[in-house]
């Protein structure tokens, strides 16, 4: 991390296993990381504050994942929205590309698959 | 040839299936031999994801579970169409299987074995889920360890769920549960309700006969009929024991006639407000919730304690702690009694760092007529310390020894018994106190003041943090002096490293899969492990101390204190239910427990998991090409000949495409011809010079390498009882059978540039007369294979050696050694006249190889 202040990243899979493996593995590397399970509590705090990164599943319970980023790049354009999902189809990954979606990744991943697209995430936003 | 054949069929023609062609056989058996190998990929994917450094969820359990169980059906469905109707049961054993995973994917746990009582010297690991988490610790203290515990006996959650159906438990303790979550009861009530069905409940009378049998057996072998006991609780499906400390009840000096009503007060302890609280906010499902019980003898001990392999407070101490009273130890447990206080050094020697002896007047005693009585402490004893040095060493060893299998601090409750040794009553992760510990978001900045050696390269094949000295492997000798608390370092991921996985903290390895032998085993063992680090060897030397963190595969120079002491309390991931989900469904997939072809459970009925399935259709899909090929003439598609040579192997090949150059005419093939890969590769290593000792040895010897060349000289004798040398070759695959009567070696290998495809088996068994001599010729070609990186089974006689995934170079070299096992063996046993023979093969086998690499 070459910045002073710490890149922000928010974290939303209503599966448990993944919010908890891959906070503290994120902090670890100096990331500011808040994670929720439940995309009510998810999308009450992209109002309260605009993230660099998100991190989101596409099919939850409640709301869409879908519907959660396109929230997202509406009132923060400038966030990177990274997909990881169960269900990796070239329909959802083409939607969620036209959506503005940074990248795509399917599960199961490594950690070290997504702290490299969160890099390159970072990278493209300290050019903007 | 044909005249045989000929003759074969006639005998046996109606024995076969009607209609089916060589090239039918072949096609189904190819077909199997793909299967098997994408079967096993898929459990061998499945288990890398427990390394830890996936992200995986509850959908890609589901996938894997449906994907394996389609392979394994289609396996089936295959060997059906070779061996119509012969293989019938195996549809009945599949059916189990699968019925067991689709329970266990629902959250339901089922006790995986019948038995009610497992007696402690006979629990291993994978029983966790019959014995429950406690028990099994236990049981791995004396049968991985080898640590002193208390004689005793698991009552399973078998006998639990026996205790549930005998008294019709089930729906009112789900209903009771499901009012509190209604709101429409309070959790008191419904925890009460709950233990008091509990208590009320009869004890099935096979259970009770069991328990009392158990009892008698150990009063019997004690030779003391007023044994006490301690009935602790055992639960299965808790997160960690750690969390679950204090949760469930364990009742001591029980006396033999009160251990049943202790056993029902354990499992009601089971439905304690904490206890159901807890389930439920951990997310733990009532279901996945089933009640063993340990069943103890109590140590009349001389002295007990607590060993806390960690200052919990002040970790940065470096320094172990212990309470040690006269007696028995139930009041220093509990913190009721004054106790002499140790302060141990944490780095071997174990220094005493601190003491203070207190003021011993009484100690607990067992009181005549059960339970414990206090009695005074002789003067002489009252200022005396507790323990010696000797013992205190001892203690620290015992610490670290369960410290490293669990990967987390120790909580450990000792006593030391008459003869003066400590057993160990319990052990437990130690609660640390958790503020004083670095958080993962402090770690980044704290991390930046240490020099990186390796990063962000190789594959996770175990996750954790380990530090320590760097112990580098150059040959297979140094592993005997591996210091204790080493981080290993070697070139390859050679399953021969899994010798030495009780004295090391971590491996490094230039090269090496995370779904091979080695990162199995360290999954097995909780060491860090990181495969693939490219370049490892070079990078590191024996001595540095290094800290090896395997959750961002990173190698730092020196202690990195903050990232261990991170990882003392950071949340293990091989805790949350989906890798628990994984492992339980593994247990019904992955293990292997067919391994002898020759033995009577080799059966389709005895298939326990998938993986059993697997072997068991590769094994007959193999037998019945061979017997096929025995019995029927050759399709006009497949050549076929007889090995000419100048070496004594009478051996029909039979070519099925691209396996011997175009334009054979005769019945006869030269070694120039074959064109196969791994053909070529096993010839060339029997005709290497000096492997094949053409000096006759008498027949009288029965061994079957030197009797395997015999031709079928008798057309009178039944083929299956004639020596039948068989190789069914392609391009780029070769099986080869020798056979006789029973005994049998069989070579499998696929050899092509994609280097996950190449694989070769082998397998050898020889019935010779003296036992002894069979048995140094298996440990002898056992030594050779493991050496070579083959992952290598013996069971007594029977070696099976495997390798896969290495290039087609490597796999080719490992054909021409088993070529020269071949030749090389042939007479080996009769040679085989003392224990110095083996290494003297050995070294003579690594002379072979070398020789073959000058050429």
């Amino acid at each position: 991390m070459s910045t002073e202040t710490k890149t922000s990243i928010l974290i939303l899979d209503d599966e448990p296993i993944v919010t908890k493996r891959l906070k503290p593995s994120l902090e670890k590397k100096g990331y500011e990381v808040e994670a929720f399970t439940e995309s009510l509590g998810a999308l009450k705090r992209i109002k309260e504050k605009n993230f660099n990164i998100v991190i989101t599943d596409l099919k939850m319970e409640g709301v869409d994942g879908m519907q959660f980023l396109t929230e997202v790049k509406e009132r923060s354009p400038k966030t990177e929205v990274i997909v990881i999902t169960g269900f990796a189809t070239m329909e959802t990954a083409k939607e969620s590309f036209k959506k503005g979606v940074f990248d795509f990744l399917s599960k199961p991943f490594k950690i070290g698959e997504i702290t490299e697209i969160i890099q390159k995430a970072e990278e493209k936003i300290m050019h903007k | 040839m044909k005249r045989i054949a000929q003759w074969a069929r006639k005998v046996l023609e109606k024995d076969q299936a009607p209609g089916i062609s060589f090239n039918d056989m072949f096609v189904s058996f190819k077909e199997i031999l793909a299967l098997n190998n994408q079967t096993l990929d898929l459990i061998a994917n499945a288990n890398d994801k427990l390394s830890g450094d996936y992200i995986f969820d509850r959908r890609f359990i589901d996938t894997f579970c449906h994907e394996t169980t389609n392979l394994v059906h289609e396996l089936i469905y295959k060997l059906q169409v070779m061996a119509p109707r012969k293989y019938d049961a195996l549809t009945t054993s599949f059916q189990r299987i699968e019925s067991e995973i689709n329970q266990v994917l629902t959250g339901r746990l089922i006790s995986p074995v019948d038995d009610y009582i497992i007696p402690y010297s006979q629990i291993t690991r994978d029983m966790i889920e019959a014995v429950g988490e406690k028990n099994a610790h236990l049981a791995e203290l004396q049968s991985v360890l080898g640590l002193k515990i208390p004689e005793g006996f698991a009552i399973t959650t078998a006998a639990y769920f026996a205790f549930i159906k005998f008294n019709s438990l089930d729906a009112p303790i789900t209903e009771t549960i499901q009012n509190w979550h209604n709101k429409t009861i309070k959790l008191g009530q419904a925890s009460n309700k709950i233990k008091k069905m509990i208590m009320a409940g009869r004890i099935p009378k096979q259970l009770q006969k069991k328990i009392e049998a158990e009892i008698n057996d150990i009063s019997h072998r004690q030779n003391d009929q007023d044994l006490l006991f301690a009935i602790r609780s055992s639960a299965v499906g808790e997160d960690s024991e750690h969390s679950f400390a204090g949760q469930y009840q364990s009742k001591l000096n029980i006396s033999r006639d009160d251990v049943i009503e202790a056993y029902k007060e354990v499992l009601a302890s089971a439905f304690s407000e904490r206890a159901i609280e807890y389930r439920r906010r951990r997310g733990i499902k009532e279901g996945e919730m089933a009640m063993a019980v340990g069943c103890q003898t109590i140590i009349r001990a001389e002295c007990s304690g607590v060993l806390y392999t960690y200052d919990p407070v002040k970790p940065e101490k470096e320094t172990m702690l212990v309470n040690a009273s006269w007696g028995f130890g139930e009041q220093i447990v509990s913190g009721q009694a004054v106790a002499d206080h140790f302060t141990l050094e944490r780095q071997p020697p174990h220094a005493l760092a601190g003491i203070k002896i207190v003021h011993k007047t009484s100690a607990l005693a067992s009181a005549e007529g059960g339970g414990t009585q206090a009695v005074p402490v002789p003067e002489s004893r009252q200022e005396m310390p507790s323990l010696n040095n000797e013992q205190l060493q001892a203690l620290a060893e015992i610490g670290l020894k369960i410290e490293k299998l669990h990967r987390k601090p120790q909580d450990i409750e000792f006593a030391i018994n008459k003869e003066g040794s400590i057993v160990v009553l319990q052990a437990r992760q130690l609660s640390m106190q958790r503020q004083e510990l670095p958080r993962a978001s402090e770690l980044a900045k704290a991390l930046k003041h240490y020099s990186v050696i390796i990063k962000e390269k190789g594959t996770v094949a175990q996750q954790g943090i380990a530090a320590g000295p760097v112990y580098k492997i150059d040959n297979n000798n140094d592993l005997n002096n591996v210091p204790i608390g080493s981080i290993l370092v070697a070139k390859y991921a050679s399953p021969n490293l899994t010798k030495v996985m009780n004295r090391i903290y971590g491996i490094i390895t230039d090269i090496g899969s995370a779904t091979g032998h080695l990162a199995t085993v360290a999954r097995e063992f909780r060491i860090p492990t990181i495969l693939n680090m490219e370049t490892a060897t070079d990078l590191l030397q024996s001595g540095q101390e290094i800290t090896m963190d395997a959750q961002e595969n990173v190698i730092y120079q020196g202690i990195v204190k903050e990232l261990r002491y991170h990882s003392l309390t950071d949340e293990n991931i091989g805790d949350s239910f989906e890798y628990r989900l994984l492992r339980r469904v593994l247990r019904r997939i992955e293990p292997l427990y067919l391994i002898d072809p020759a033995d009577s459970n080799f059966t389709p009925e005895k298939c326990r998991t998938f993986h059993d399935i697997t072997r068991f259709v590769h094994e007959k899909a193999v037998q019945e090409l061979i017997d096929f090929n025995y019995y029927h003439p050759h399709s006009p598609d497949a050549v076929a000949g007889r090995l000419q040579w100048s070496f004594p192997l009478d051996m029909v090949i039979i070519d099925i495409g691209g396996g011997l150059a175009p334009g054979k005419k005769s019945d006869v093939i030269v070694p120039s011809q074959v064109t196969s890969l791994p053909m070529q590769a096993v010839l060339k290593g029997m005709s290497h010079p000096g492997v094949w000792d053409t000096e006759p040895v008498s027949i009288d010897f029965g061994s079957f390498m030197s009797s395997l060349t015999r031709t079928f000289s008798s057309e009178t004798t039944s083929p299956r009882m004639i020596g039948q040398n068989l190789a069914v070759i392609s391009d780029n695959y070769t099986n080869i059978s020798l056979r006789l009567g029973y005994h049998f070696t069989v070579i499998d290998s696929y050899v092509v540039d994609n280097i996950a495809d190449n694989y070769a088996y082998f397998r050898f068994s020889g019935g010779v007369t003296d036992p002894r001599r069979r048995n140094r010729r298996a440990r002898f070609i056992a030594e050779v294979l493991t050496k070579n990186d083959f992952h290598t089974d013996v069971h007594e006689d029977l070696i099976v050696g495997s390798i896969k995934k290495i290039d087609k170079e490597g796999t080719l070299e490992r054909l021409y050694l088993l070529g020269i096992l071949i030749g090389f063996t042939r007479q080996l046993d009769v040679r085989m006249v003392n224990e110095d023979q083996i290494t003297l093969f050995v070294k003579k086998v690594d002379h072979f190889m070398e020789d073959s690499h000058e050429h």
